[in-house]
């Protein structure tokens, strides 16, 4: 899958990433993401970090300094109240994409 | 609340920059751990974490916008950074700020005026109700007026229209006790002083719905009464009173009849005379010695229903416009106009009446509007000059920053947040120079009306306010879209280049912009130039008289009563001022000369009536020795002497143009002047002909009356004193000598003769002095552009230069090309320059004494300042260019 593609999905699959995981930093959500989707889904690192701070500033996601196991420091994000709502309806409309798209395939 | 936050991190920009890059560092060191636990190379593990990452520079932009509301964002930090931009280069910020400075103070300094004299309504209630009524083609034929026609009624026709509750709410009159606005005023023991006095109607205060700040107005009563009471103007408390609450109740000598205050108006309200304040009013009143205008008794406000000498001021019943009012109003008023004059003719077109929205100052006819409006033009082309220059001077600046906008983007900054970074610069520019332009039009528009004499409220209004700042803005949209080409072109392969290539294309539009300047600033030059000489023409023009040795003042007798006293008067006067030390003769006049009045009768010659349209005779009542005192030449017979007095022979000297078209091919003395059923006057003299009510005044047939034996003797007359020194020394004398004979007199406007010419055109003078300032305004900054422009390209083609002279070209050749390059521009500006001066010449027509619009002259001197500048602009960079050493510009690059 090309990169831009994943746009309009990537908040979607943090938000998953974090409600399946708890509190994770961004380094994380990158290695869940392409081990759980069988690393089909690549993105592109860097551009993690808009989406993050845009959903952080949007009171999806909140977020706090931790240590990681390796003794660095690091930004760990977790899903907030209204992130898990905002979760559903992601989801709720990503269904309702994938039913439509696969509809028109089949249709013969 | 995310805007909130988003709000909250505008403050605390460097702190959340510091945790973004952490953040960022974190993901890549955790990838760069990873990697060497899968055994990778450290170098190599490096490299493949930016790799995954992507451009680091570009992510943390992106993260900061997604940080803040992306427009709100940064803009302390653009402030910040083109603060420091603009300190850099101090010249190109100051420069900048002075023109716009410059700009913008004189074009709003000029509103200021303009909005004051034309534009704004009256300080009272519901000022849109508001209009002065006028006559527009003047009164019915053969009634006497004011000499200021086209707002004088009389008062039936006052009486009608007040009748009128139809078409209007109130109507209101009033009319100055004084042709001359001020007259002698003495509160307690004080000196006399002048002050400007009217009469009004008792509804005067009321129907404008103007509330007292002490007081009361006045009333139907004090009118129907001519109640001895007076209000006074907030001013002339503060003058006069110091703000003493004690003032209302004490008495007031206005030509020394006594008057109460009564009441004190409102600071907002300078009265409803044109251009001038009024210091106090009183009612209309019956006395002959407060007759309106000063008038001598011969026509009287009550007793004289043909003399329109009252002005209106009404306001439209509700519901109704200007033009429904005077159709609904004007029966009643033809009525009441014609009913005294007795028989008309049918033949001559009735009179009319007009209601003029009460806006800036009354009575302005066209005549005055135009020049107000020209000089708006002439300002606001100084304000695109202006305006142009300072946008070229950051077109230029931003393109030599081109290459470093270039490199800036290769690095990964968006063409978005240059964009806002420059226009952050032009903002702040205009903000700037729209403050320092404020400070500036505030003062000068203080100037303005010192140096014009004319009395409005210039204080800035909010109309002022809202005209700078629709200008600024519109500034700083220019100038705000001056960079977006800039930045739209800048190649990010520019960067990489190690040379640039010229450009010829911004070169051509640069000219363009330039030569439109130019073009600009030739139609001002021009402007100037038309108006300088008119002025030149006006100080040039001979009065017919010596009037820099006259000194004249008025005199109005005071408690005297009778015909026979007043005339006694007058003659201990005329003998007091003859033995003045210094005074080589005096006599008196009744009509100031130059002040812009006159007097004006049908001639009667040897029992012959000319109408007034062929021969309009103008009039003067003099004392003896008049033409010898004003130096008029005596080309037959003899002044008006001693002897003609109140019992002698009726005698009369008229003027050149008289014997020219009423006595043409005979010896004009002997011969009889006069009115029908009238003794008439002897013709014993013929003078040379002079100026009498101003300057630009084409020569009209005049008869000089002695003022003796005209009728009832004049309620003020002129003395006018002749001396070989300077004639303003004689004031303290005069005023002593006037004084000795009653402690009420006081000198009425002193002032030399020549000073009184002079003030007639002084509208032209002040117009010509700021036309010049203009132009010399649009000189300098055309130049200043010129000068910037050519250095820049001089400076961006030193290489170009350097191989051409390396390749032989001498340095007279370099010289030609620049210079050739700043009159190029000259020609084509002045190429566009020249229809658009005829034009301004063609609006200023008006404005224009004893000069053609086309005045070959003046367009040649133009020519020649542009010329002038332009090779003043393009020396230095020429010089520069010339004395480029071609090795070192070679390597240069």
């Amino acid at each position: 899958m090309a990169k831009n593609d994943l746009q309009g999905t990537l908040d979607l699959l943090v938000l998953k990433t974090l409600a399946q995981l708890g509190e994770l930093h961004g380094y994380g959500i990158v290695l869940h993401i392409q081990r759980a989707s069988d690393e089909l889904l690549r993105v592109e690192e860097g551009s993690l970090y808009p989406a993050l701070h845009r959903m952080e500033q949007s009171g999806w996601i909140g977020a706090a300094w931790a240590l990681t196991e390796t003794g660095r420091k690091a930004k760990y994000y977790k899903l907030t109240a209204a992130g898990r709502r905002q979760l559903e309806l992601a989801e709720k409309s990503f269904d309702q994409l994938v039913r439509g798209v696969r509809a028109m395939l089949r249709y013969a | 609340m995310p805007l909130l936050r988003r709000i909250a991190n505008l403050f605390t920009r460097s702190r959340g920059d510091r945790e973004i890059d952490a953040e960022l560092c974190a993901h890549i060191d955790l990838r760069i751990d990873d990697n060497l636990a899968a055994g990778m190379s450290p170098e190599a593990a490096r490299r493949d974490a930016m790799l995954r990452f992507g451009n680091p520079a570009a992510m943390r932009e992106r993260v900061t916008a997604a940080d803040t509301a992306l427009l709100l964002s940064n803009i302390a930090s653009d402030i910040r950074y083109a603060f420091r931009q603009l300190r850099r280069f101090p010249v190109f910020a100051v420069t900048a700020i002075l023109t716009l400075a410059l700009g913008i103070g004189a074009t709003t300094a000029i509103f200021t005026v303009m909005n004051a004299v034309l534009l704004r309504t009256m300080p009272v209630a519901n000022p849109r109700e508001m209009v002065y009524l006028h006559v527009p083609n003047g009164q019915p034929y053969m009634a006497f007026n004011t000499g200021d026609s086209e707002t004088s009624f009389s008062l039936p026709a006052f009486e009608a229209l007040r009748q009128d509750r139809v078409a209007f709410s109130e109507v209101m009159a009033f009319a100055p006790l004084s042709i001359d606005q001020k007259i002698a005023v003495r509160t307690g023991g004080a000196a006399p002083e002048q002050a400007a006095g009217e009469m009004v109607s008792g509804n005067f205060f009321s129907g404008l719905g103007i509330g007292m700040a002490r007081g009361r107005g006045f009333t139907a009563d004090d009118e129907q009464q001519h109640a001895p009471v007076a209000v006074l103007s907030y001013a002339y408390w503060t003058r006069s009173f110091s703000r003493s609450p004690s003032a209302l109740g004490q008495t007031m000598y206005v030509k020394g009849i006594p008057f109460t205050i009564v009441g004190i108006a409102p600071e907002s309200f300078p009265g409803v005379e044109s251009g001038a304040f009024t210091d106090f009013w009183i009612p209309l009143q019956r006395r002959a010695e407060l007759n309106p205008w000063g008038h001598s008794p011969g026509l009287t406000l009550y007793g004289s229903p043909t003399w329109w000498c009252l002005r209106l001021i009404a306001r439209l019943a509700p519901g109704m416009d200007a033009q429904r009012a005077v159709a609904q109003a004007i029966p009643a008023f033809l009525a009441a106009a014609y009913t005294p004059m007795g028989a008309t003719d049918p033949k001559r077109p009735k009179i009319t009446m007009a209601a003029v929205e009460a806006r800036g100052v009354q009575g302005l006819g066209d005549n005055d509007r135009e020049p107000m409006m020209i000089l708006m033009a002439l300002v606001t082309l100084v304000l695109i000059i202006a305006c142009a220059n300072v946008a070229m001077l950051i077109v230029a600046r931003n393109a030599s920053r081109q290459r470093d906008f270039s490199l800036r983007m290769a690095l990964g900054a968006q063409r978005g947040t240059l964009l806002r970074q420059l226009m952050v610069e032009s903002g702040l520019l205009v903000c700037s120079g729209s403050l320092l332009g404020w400070l500036f039009a505030v003062s000068a528009a203080r100037a303005l009306a010192a140096w014009s004499q004319l009395e409005v409220n210039l204080a800035p209004d909010t109309d002022v306010l809202l005209f700078a700042c629709a200008v600024s803005i519109a500034a700083a949209l220019v100038f705000g879209l001056a960079p977006l080409r800039t930045v739209t072109n800048a190649p990010v392969t520019a960067a990489l280049r190690a040379t640039q290539a010229t450009s010829y294309q911004r070169g051509r539009a640069g000219g363009a912009a330039l030569a439109v300047q130019v073009a600009l600033c030739f139609t001002l030059l021009t402007a100037a130039g038309l108006l300088l000489r008119t002025l030149v023409n006006y100080q040039r023009t001979s009065l017919g008289m010596k009037a820099g040795q006259a000194l004249v003042f008025g005199v109005t007798p005071q408690n005297i009563a009778g015909n026979d006293a007043r005339f006694a008067f007058y003659r201990t006067l005329l003998d007091r001022m003859r033995s003045l030390p210094g005074v080589e003769s005096a006599t008196l006049v009744e009509v100031r000369l130059g002040n812009g009045w006159s007097n004006n009768d049908e001639p009667t010659v040897d029992g012959v009536t000319h109408s007034f349209d062929q021969v309009p005779l103008r009039t003067n009542n003099v004392g003896p020795d008049f033409l010898h005192v004003l130096g008029i030449p005596l080309l037959e017979g003899r002044d008006i002497e001693d002897r003609d007095t109140q019992t002698a022979p009726r005698v009369v000297v008229v003027n050149e143009t008289f014997v020219k078209k009423l006595l043409p091919n005979t010896n004009p003395i002997g011969h009889q002047l006069g009115h029908p059923n009238d003794r008439p006057y002897t013709i014993v003299g013929v003078a040379k002909d002079s100026k009498y009510r101003s300057v630009d005044e084409q020569p009209r047939a005049m008869a000089y009356y002695p003022y003796t034996q005209t009728g009832n003797a004049p309620v003020t007359l002129q003395v006018e004193l002749r001396t070989t020194g300077e004639p303003r020394t004689l004031i303290a004398s005069a005023a002593q000598a006037v004084h000795g004979m009653n402690p009420n007199l006081s000198l009425e406007k002193p002032m030399t003769q020549a000073a009184v010419f002079e003030d007639s055109y002084a509208q032209s003078s002040l117009f010509a002095r700021l036309a010049a300032f203009f132009g010399m305004l649009a000189a300098l900054l055309v130049g200043i552009g010129l000068y910037g422009t050519l250095s820049y390209r001089i400076s961006r083609r030193t290489t170009e230069i350097g191989v051409r002279m390396a390749l032989g070209a001498r340095r007279t050749e370099v010289l030609r090309i620049v210079m050739g390059e700043s009159l190029r521009i000259a020609c084509v500006g002045a190429a566009i320059g020249v229809p658009l001066a005829l034009l301004a010449g063609h609006f200023m027509s008006s404005m224009l004494y004893g000069l053609a619009p086309w005045d070959a002259f003046t367009f040649f001197a133009a020519l020649v300042g542009v010329a002038a500048i332009s090779v003043a602009a393009a020396y230095a960079p020429a010089r520069r260019a010339s004395s480029i050493d071609p090795m070192q510009a070679l390597r240069s690059e």
